[in-house]
């Protein structure tokens, strides 16, 4: 049996760019032209296989705490991935795409893996960022680019097939989750029991 | 930042901090529509938790605090004349006292400069945004190791090199106190040049042995693993944090460390209380005579109301001389009285110690070995969980923004609308504001208690164990009448709240003076200054300073809202935190106070299952409800599975 493997998954990038569009067409396959902006979503899930392992990802989406500029720290952690998402035809997400990139050096964990999207790429006729630009930049930093459209389901797979095969293999010294304590589990059994 | 707030809401929540995010949340979950505030560029308030160079930036935020000048576009053009209006603070008051020592060697010949989490530092990664400085919360800056000094608060002369260097320090440090301090918040300063001379020569002849010594540059590089918190408190595994926590599924956001271990102070000696089964028959310090005696004690604890005849002729007594009529020890005694019950020898009845030894023994075992939990990263993230909530269920988010006033309407006396940073108008039903944001002119009948705050980084445990990951709790009694018991936490690494080789420890209590003149007789008794001598030679196994902050912080909790004057009825006061170990009191009044915003709504309730929501469009309404729930399925579904996690069910 394969083992799974939870990977949060973080989204960051400008309100607008496509973040909720992205992970609903990866974990839905579905894409909604009216979607309002990031209401009611909490997380949601997939999971796909990688070699030996399955990866479960949670990806968290950031609940429009981004657009006034006020995600909180613990968005981040524990985040094995990050996608950072701008739009191919808006040349100011390209460039506030840096900006998260500093905001994830210093709230994120060390290792994180980095995603940067180019979203809507089946609007390339009023195109404002090269991809060669978007190439480069990612090489500078280390992170995996594609450029990804919701709308026609281009590249959304690939995106998190690149992100999976970036994730280190499981560290067996390190198991999991460090003796933590997740809440919720164990509590509903508790409280069945006593009520 | 291209958008603009809306311009109405249901509710308007001023402030970050534990009870305010919670009743944001509730409210959000019910339905309202929510704007949360805060003017600070963090979350939390004086809930918040910080990294050391966040930590060293908020020090310095309240050293500079005092030279806010106003450059807000003037609101009083924009009351009406059937309006008053209600000016909010511009100034945080409620930290006081504010004092670092810094007792680790500062090798300042580096450029010290905390790491980022990604080691790849590229110069590319500029500033597209002339507002990017203020954007981020905790932004590190190679001039802050500077509002350090280096000085020794003791008495006590230590060799002659470092002696002479400290002496300049503190020199210096006394004349830059002149300059800079106003009597609330003083931060020693000494110039960095001046610093690394004095220290340096002093180094540079002594001591340069011990490589594996954590220096000042080791922890700024290492800032990010700090997550050092303004308040130190304790969740009680079946508190009502807890409670809330798990009933409205915020639990999600957060992960949990159980206290290891529950220390006494007896005899200048630290020692572990037993207080669960196993650790009452493990225990090698107790005789088994004292095993048994406490083990009878604590089974009749656990349901004490069922024998009245045991305590009823004690009720009007206090509980230590309850004690004394039990059968146990004077060990044992000090045991119940201070570490389980953790009252003191004066304080409280016999009633209310057998209540709080009982509601430590219900705690235990549901999680652990002790009653108590820890969040990880820290208990700043608890805030944080609860606003993620509120802005999932459409809430929404503006830190750095901060309001000028409250509008209120003359003729029903209720506020209508507040006038923010930008002059913008923002009309609401309902105005919850943390008692911080509160100018003098209403405050100014309110009488405060002050919490005595100490944040201490050192060396190793106060407790030597088999495990160097312990997290420790232990009650010093009050020493004379006047002064109160003092809660020491201790936590490792593995909490994610300090780096890896060193302990954080947080000393609390209700302030008689101020936090130094408070909490250092116990700092002293715990810890020995951190020197560059052999210490290694000596007896002295006490762990050892690296680095100590003391501050006042305001206690706001149990005042009563008649004591600020002239609140509009729609206006609602959040305090900031107690000095209790549990978060009881920030629920509570959550609770009550979103009965009033919102009277017969549910209070968090659970989020809908998603089989429940009706969502636009066919497509998505079948693969919603095809999916299944995360908390639940999450362990148990291997297959591929699709999950929502929470649609708010009155979307559209």
């Amino acid at each position: 049996m394969m083992a799974i493997r939870e990977l949060k998954v973080c989204l960051l990038g400008d309100t607008g760019v496509g973040k909720s569009s992205i992970v609903c067409r990866f974990v839905q396959d579905h894409f909604d032209h009216n979607i309002s902006p990031t209401i009611g979503a909490s997380f949601m899930t997939k999971t796909v296989p990688c070699g030996n392992e399955l990866h479960k990802f949670l990806i968290w989406d950031t609940a429009g705490q981004e657009r006034f500029h006020s995600l909180a720290p613990m968005y981040y952690r524990g985040s094995a991935a990050a996608v950072i998402v701008y739009d191919i035809t808006k040349q100011d997400s390209f460039h506030t795409l840096k900006k998260w990139v500093k905001e994830l050096k210093e709230h994120g964990p060390e290792n994180i893996v980095m995603a940067i999207a180019g979203n809507k790429c089946d609007l390339s006729d009023i195109r404002e960022v090269p991809l060669k630009d978007a190439k480069e930049y990612a090489e500078s930093i280390g992170a995996v680019v594609v450029e990804t459209s919701a709308k026609n389901a281009i590249n959304i797979e690939e995106l998190f097939q690149g992100i999976s095969r970036q994730i280190p293999p499981l560290d067996p010294h390190e198991n999991g989750n460090n003796g933590a304590i997740k809440l919720g589990k164990q509590a509903t059994q508790a409280s069945r029991r006593c009520c | 930042m291209a958008d603009n707030l809306p311009s109405e809401f249901d509710v308007i929540v001023i402030g970050t901090g534990l009870p305010e995010s919670i009743i944001a949340a509730a409210c959000s979950r019910s339905g309202q529509r929510v704007l949360h505030l805060d003017s600070r560029s963090y979350y939390g308030g004086n809930w918040a938790s910080f990294s050391f160079s966040g930590l060293l930036s908020w020090l310095k935020e309240y050293q500079e605090n005092s030279d806010i000048v106003n450059e807000s576009p003037a609101w009083q053009e924009q009351i009406f004349e059937n309006e008053d209006s209600i000016a909010l603070s511009r100034k945080d008051k409620t930290i006081q006292h504010v004092e670092v020592f810094c007792y680790a060697s500062q090798d300042l010949h580096e450029d010290v400069e905390e790491a980022g989490a990604l080691q790849k530092n590229h110069a590319s990664v500029t500033s597209a945004n002339p507002t990017e400085g203020a954007h981020s919360a905790y932004l590190p800056s190679e001039h802050e190791s500077c509002t350090v000094s280096c000085e020794m608060p003791t008495e006590k002369t230590p060799k002659s090199d470092l002696e002479n260097s400290l002496e300049i320090n503190d020199v210096e440090a006394t004349r830059e106190k002149e300059k800079h301090c106003d009597d609330k918040t003083c931060v020693k300063s000494v110039s960095e040049e001046e610093t690394s001379e004095n220290v340096l020569t002093a180094e540079d002849t002594s001591l340069q042995s011990k490589k594996n010594r954590i220096t000042y540059s080791q922890i700024v590089k290492e800032g990010r693993r700090f997550n050092i918190d303004l308040v130190s408190k304790l969740l009680y595994s079946r508190g009502l944090l807890i409670d809330l926590l798990i009933k409205s599924n915020v639990s999600r956001y957060a992960e949990f460390k159980n206290i290891t271990r529950i220390l006494a102070l007896r005899d200048g000696r630290v020692e572990q209380v037993p207080c669960s089964r196993a650790d009452v028959f493990n225990s090698k310090q107790l005789t088994m005579v004292e095993k048994r005696m406490l083990m009878k004690f604590l089974t009749f604890c656990m349901e004490y109301e069922k024998h009245p005849d045991e305590y009823k002729a004690y009720e009007e007594t206090t509980f230590s001389e309850y004690l004394k009529t039990q059968k146990l020890t004077p060990n044992l005694q000090y045991f119940v009285l201070h570490s389980i019950a953790m009252t003191s020898e004066t304080a409280s009845n016999t009633i209310d110690g057998l209540k709080a030894t009982k509601n430590f023994l219900h705690c235990l075992g549901r999680y652990g070995n002790t009653p108590f939990l820890f969040p990880l990263y820290g208990q700043g993230e608890l805030p944080q969980c609860f606003c993620r909530m509120c802005a999932v269920f459409g809430g929404i988010y503006c830190l750095r923004h901060s309001v000028q006033c409250l509008v209120v309407d003359k003729e029903s006396r209720k506020c209508k609308a507040i006038i923010d940073q930008f002059g913008q108008r923002i009309i609401s039903k309902h105005f919850l504001v943390e008692d911080s944001y509160f100018s003098e002119n209403i405050c100014s009948h309110v009488q405060y208690r002050q919490i005595s705050r100490s944040v201490l980084i050192t060396d190793r445990s106060v407790l030597k164990a088999d495990s160097d990951q312990q997290i420790s709790i232990l009650t010093v009694p009050a020493e004379e009448t006047g002064t109160f018991a003092v809660r020491v936490i201790e936590l490792c690494s593995s909490t994610m709240t300090c780096m890896k080789g060193t302990y954080l420890v947080h000393l609390t209590c209700t302030s008689s003076k101020t936090a130094r003149e408070d909490l250092e007789p116990i700092v002293q008794k715990l810890f020995t200054p951190y020197t560059e001598t052999e210490i290694e030679n000596e007896e002295n196994e006490k762990p050892r300073l690296l680095w100590a902050l003391y501050f006042n912080m305001r206690d706001s909790s149990d005042v009563s809202r008649n004591s600020y004057n002239d609140l509009p009825s729609n206006v609602y006061v959040c305090s900031g935190p107690d000095c209790g170990l549990g978060n009881d009191n920030a629920v509570k009044l959550a609770e009550t106070l979103f009965q009033q915003v919102c009277p017969n709504e549910d209070f968090c309730p659970p989020p809908p299952n998603p089989e429940d929501v009706i969502i636009d469009g066919d497509s998505l309404q079948s693969e919603v409800s095809e999916s299944s729930f995360i908390p639940e399925a999450n362990s148990e579904t291997p297959k591929e599975s699709t999950s929502l996690g929470n649609p708010e069910g009155s979307s559209q």
